[in-house]
């Protein structure tokens, strides 16, 4: 099958989201999508499977003009769009999940569970996979979930399979298995179209790279001939040489020591110094504990035995409002469920832990607040009319920047930043990366937990790699590679 | 602007709900010759058929009644008679939830010198024209001594009690006990609160408590009703006594499961409560105290 | 398009639907707006209002009091206790001012520190406060009080023509609406309700906010049973019965959501004001009580459909 959109356009309201988007997706091969949140890549992809309609432009199927009313119809016509919100039963098992709407019956027209189950085996082996195919959703990983939908469109007979950030949820290994089973996809005869943040994935798994900027298709060249360079600068519309910042910080002495801390429900306990204006990288797959670990020191979570002294002294109780007074923030791994309080406006965000610290008396003085919002809000470059909207009105990025700031106006000596750049786009990364720089020269010290490892790598002083509830190891800036973590990270020698 | 409109749909609502209940609101020289009427719930069938008493006497001597629920609650019939005393009434008829509770607002109608009639339950203080009842502890005297007469003397006898603290609670179980404190033997009293289902469930508690029990007194039909079918699960034949007379509990009499109900009449009880207000209306004086008539109530 | 604007009649919903009931029942009778009624009016509105100006905060956070009516009515009974056997019946207030407010603290300790969903916590307590109330009264009411004019006063008197329960209601209002809106404590009240999980981490001590709100709801329907007592001159072991609801529909009235965070003490005022409006107004109007609960619900419904059609 081959797909041929031409010339679309779609605005919502007064925002003009597609402009003049041309594109082409053939049989077999596997095309990236690139482009920062807002460029319109998922607003396409919706159109074509018949989400939104189209104000203009066509969409050729084989040569012959088609839309489609609604996804189902879409699906049922071999594309199928698999969405970052997976679309799965959590009560009904993965086999309950593949048949929901075309069960198999037996002569009696009761459901053949067997029947199904053999066939559903059967396309697991093609494709390489294990799955459980018995259990209930809920109880098995969001990678299995995924595979799930996949394999449950593959069955369809899919020809068109439209994957968003497919891996942004998966450990090492699945994301691993998700590729083995694209590359077979792909000899299957099946287009794929990756929508990816993650530039080595894009290199190395696909055939055709489109890159989108403010509702326009800027570019489409096979793989080969472009650079990840020239990707970069035709998503942000100028060049970055150097995407990470140079770390010019020598980090001092030791603010923050962890010693043999247990988390609750680890077999092993957990000790590591943090040094001021130093950035403590820390690595692992996922499921490895990391998040557990920092949860714990921030007394989010329990935690047994162990201690954990910062500036000298003991941290006694084990709750964030204690761990806050001691100096450190925390940005956790959720930021719309931990990090904002979404319909709550920007400012009332950042001030929130400040309320005390910026009116003692307990009694609010708008104008301070405002001011104090206003001036942090600037500073972390959030790009917003006012800080009156509500957080919810923000792109990931900008919504990330409001979190940092509300803990930055806290004047925190150690942030434990918990995958700060996850799902946010190429300029808003830069953007932290820049600001965590800042920060470490102003002498704070950081610990970020993240499952990039080009980022983790890039900003890192030193990496601790955490491993099934246990640290590794820690490489200092000149022994930390991709080769080296993941060989600490799988437990490797 | 939806919400314009549908504040506007609410708006026609009412208007359509009051032209629908007939009652019109023109005003006009209706403020003089307009009684009051502030009843305690219409949860409760002898309170429905006061209510009808009072209605039907109005229609037949061409007076104009205004009429307030309070739903059981003391604090909304303060407020429903102060509506009802903003909204001009020359005659203010009360059935009080609670005697000591209405007491300040018989004070303030008679602040503004409008005459106050209470029907079957009296008011603790203010001035009140006449006082409208059934004589309560007379009828609880009435029901032990019908169970005396029929079960015998000594009989073992359970006691449903109404809502604590009700006039009518405390009037009708006084005057149970003033005989059978020394004719009858009570074995167990529980409160069921007027109410058929509790009756039920309390009177079926007490008959497994008490399997020897012989009679049961309620303090109204409601609750006697709730009896009659603990008893009948039970598989027992038990002399239950009611007090009120409601149609149903007269149906039982004669199908022969209630044993008797002591009835009172409130039917006509509202209507000589419309008939003394026309009286007041007239400028004629009347009785302080005027009773309605008991009776018992047996196949 | 113009939001803004759209925000401006969302906000003032409430006050248009008030405004537009005021104009139907003046029409449709003349006694409604005379003076002597819109007093009335007042003073019957203050005993929901001030409940339900606490049941505000505790909805804020995302909570729900279902104890507020048997809280009114077991601090009302103890304070005509107090009057009874002696104590100064304006200290006797104070006393039941304080007894609302342990009763309350004891919701937000079984809340917080006992991790009991508030709909149950509050459920049970409902039931237990009511019936210590009839164990303290034995059943009955309590009269008899007092002639203490200042006690009277409470409940039936006047300042300048204006009812004093309306007064004591507006003075629970400004300070209230002052500690919602410009203190620290208020913000975090919104917090706590928009997010639990975010304000924790914050640092905020969520426990103590929910406890606050809990407490002040108790002491509020104290105040609410103070009014009662006085203005009855007894106290009921059945006041207060199905109050709680009352407060409920009169903070949904107003635009505050049942899921926290969001909402406003101004609005809790105008929707008592509304229900207040419908129960003096139909009364006044001569509707049957049996279509004036239909109504009472269909304003309800028709308020949150409303509200929820602008989202």
């Amino acid at each position: 099958m081959e797909i041929t959109m031409s010339g679309i356009a779609k605005a919502f309201g007064s925002n003009q989201v597609l402009r003049d988007v041309n594109i082409t997706f053939k049989k077999g091969e596997v095309h990236a999508l690139m482009g920062e949140n807002g460029a319109g890549k998922s607003t396409l992809m919706n159109i074509l499977t018949g989400i939104h309609k189209a104000d203009a432009g066509t969409i050729t199927i084989n040569g012959t003009p088609r839309t489609f009313p609604n996804p189902r119809e879409a699906e049922l016509n071999g594309i199928a769009f698999i969405h970052q919100e997976l679309n799965i039963w959590p009560n009904l098992t993965l086999l309950e999940n593949l048949y929901l709407m075309r069960p198999k019956k037996n002569r009696f027209g009761l459901i053949d569970k067997a029947a199904m189950l053999k066939e559903a085996e059967a396309f697991c082996e093609e494709l390489g996979i294990e799955l459980p195919l018995t259990a209930e959703a809920s109880t098995c990983s969001v990678g299995q979930q995924q595979m799930t939908e996949i394999l449950r469109v593959l069955m369809l007979d899919a020809k068109v399979v439209i994957m968003d950030e497919p891996s942004a949820a998966l450990t090492e290994r699945e994301t691993a298995t998700l590729f083995s089973m694209m590359r077979k996809m792909k000899a299957r005869g099946v287009a794929i179209v990756y929508i990816s943040h993650r530039m080595e994935e894009v290199f190395n798994e696909c055939d055709t790279v489109t890159v989108m900027r403010d509702g326009h298709t800027i570019t489409t060249k096979p793989i080969e001939e472009i650079t990840m360079d020239e990707v970069v600068r035709h998503m942000v519309g100028r060049s970055i040489d150097e995407f990470y910042p140079e770390r010019t910080t020598t980090p001092g002495d030791v603010v923050l020591s962890v010693q043999n801390l247990q988390p609750k429900g680890f077999k092993h306990d957990i000790s590591f110094d943090l040094r001021k204006g130093e950035i403590l990288g820390v690595a692992g797959l996922m499921g490895a504990g990391r998040t557990e670990i920092m949860r714990a020191i921030f007394g989010v979570d329990d935690h047994h035995g162990g201690t954990i002294t910062i500036h000298g002294k003991t941290l006694k109780t084990k709750k964030p409002e204690a761990a806050i007074k001691a100096g450190i923030a925390f940005i956790t791994e959720n930021r719309k469920s931990e990090g904002l309080i979404l319909d709550f406006s920007i400012g009332s965000n950042i001030t929130l832990p400040n309320l005390s610290d910026v009116c003692p008396s307990h009694i609010l003085k708008t104008s301070k607040l405002r001011t104090f919002a206003e001036t942090l809000s600037t500073k972390l470059g959030v790009k917003t009319q006012s800080i009156d909207e509500p957080a919810s009105s923000l792109s990931g990025g900008n919504q990330q920047k409001v979190v940092i700031a509300k803990w930055v106006g806290k004047k925190p000596s150690i942030i434990i930043m918990d995958e700060p750049t996850r799902g946010i786009d190429i300029g808003a990364k830069r953007d932290i990366y820049d600001l965590m720089n800042e920060l470490t020269n102003e002498g704070v010290s950081i610990i970020m937990v993240s499952s990039e490892l080009p980022e983790v790598i890039g900003m890192s002083d030193r990496v601790m790699v955490i491993q099934e509830g246990r640290v590794a190891g820690i490489l200092d800036r000149q022994e930390a590679s991709p080769e080296s973590i993941m060989t600490l990270a799988t437990g490797g020698v | 602007m939806k919400k314009l409109l549908s504040f506007l749909a609410m708006a026609i609502l009412v208007i359509g709900l009051v032209a629908g209940c007939g009652k019109s609101a023109d005003s006009g020289d209706q403020k003089s010759g307009t009684i009051g009427f502030s009843v305690s719930t219409q949860n409760n069938p002898f309170f429905v058929s006061l209510k009808n008493g009072i209605e039907e006497q109005a229609k037949a001597l061409g007076l104009k009644v205004k009429i307030v629920d309070a739903q059981n609650d003391p604090a909304k019939q303060a407020n429903d008679i102060s509506d009802l005393l903003e909204s001009g009434v020359s005659v203010l008829i009360i059935n009080p939830v609670d005697s000591a509770a209405i007491s300040t607002s018989v004070e303030m109608a008679n602040g503004k010198n409008i005459p106050v009639i209470t029907v079957d339950r009296s008011a603790d203080k203010g001035t009140v024209v006449a006082h409208i009842a059934s004589d309560n502890v007379k009828g609880g005297e009435m029901a032990a001594q019908l169970i005396v007469d029929k079960v015998g003397n000594a009989a073992k006898v359970g006691e449903l009690e109404g809502i604590p603290g009700a006039s009518a609670t405390r009037e009708r179980g006084q005057g149970f006990h003033n005989v059978a404190d020394q004719a009858l033997t009570v074995v167990s009293k529980q409160s069921a609160d007027f109410d058929r289902t509790k009756g039920l469930n309390v009177a079926t508690n007490m008959l497994q408590a008490n399997p020897d029990m012989q009679a049961i007194f309620a303090h109204n039909d409601e609750m006697a009703l709730g009896a009659i079918q603990a008893a009948k699960s039970a598989g027992k034949d038990i002399f239950i006594v009611g007090f009120d007379g409601t149609a149903d509990a007269e149906k039982a009499v004669q199908d022969g499961t209630l044993a008797a109900t002591i009835a009172q009449q409130p039917e006509l009880m509202g209507k000589i409560a419309m008939d003394t207000a026309k009286k007041v209306i007239g400028g004629e004086t009347v009785e302080a105290n005027i009773p309605v008539d008991l009776k018992v109530v047996t196949k | 398009m113009d939001s803004k604007a759209m925000q401006y009649v969302r906000k003032l919903g409430p006050l248009i639907g008030l405004i537009i009931l005021f104009i139907i029942i003046s029409v449709m009778n003349d006694s409604f707006l005379e003076f002597s009624n819109l007093r009335n009016l007042l003073r019957q509105v203050s005993i929901n209002a001030i409940i339900a100006f606490g049941m505000t905060f505790v909805i804020l956070t995302g909570g729900i009091d279902l104890s507020v009516g048997s809280i009114l009515a077991l601090s009302s009974a103890f304070m005509a206790q107090l009057i009874v056997t002696g104590t100064n019946p304006e200290l006797a207030i104070l006393i039941a001012a304080g007894a609302g407010l342990v009763l309350g603290a004891i919701n937000g300790l079984v809340i917080t520190y006992g991790r009991v969903a508030p709909f149950i916590a509050t459920l049970a307590t409902m039931t237990i406060y009511r019936g210590a109330t009839l164990v303290f009264t034995d059943g009955n009411p309590i009269s008899g009080l007092t002639q203490d004019p200042l006690f009277h006063a409470f409940g039936q008197g006047d300042i300048a023509n204006i009812p004093i329960p309306a007064i004591t209601m507006f003075l629970a209002f400004i300070i209230l609406w002052f500690i919602l809106s410009r203190t620290s404590l208020g913000r975090k009240t919104y917090a706590v309700g928009g997010s639990e999980k975010v304000s924790y981490i914050a640092g905020i001590k969520i426990d103590r906010v929910k406890v606050f709100a809990y407490a002040l709801t108790g002491m509020l329907a104290a105040i609410a049973g103070a009014i009662i007592t006085s203005r009855l001159n007894s106290a009921q072991p059945t006041a207060g019965t199905g109050y709680e609801l009352d407060a409920i529909a009169a903070v949904v009235l107003g635009g505050t959501s049942l899921a926290g965070g969001r909402g406003h003490i101004v609005g809790t005022l105008i929707g008592a004001l509304i229900i207040g409006t419908l129960n003096n107004g139909l009364n006044i109007l001569d509707v049957s009580s049996f279509y004036q609960q239909v109504v009472k619900g269909i304003v309800i419904l028709l308020a949150v459909l409303a509200d929820r059609k602008k989202a």
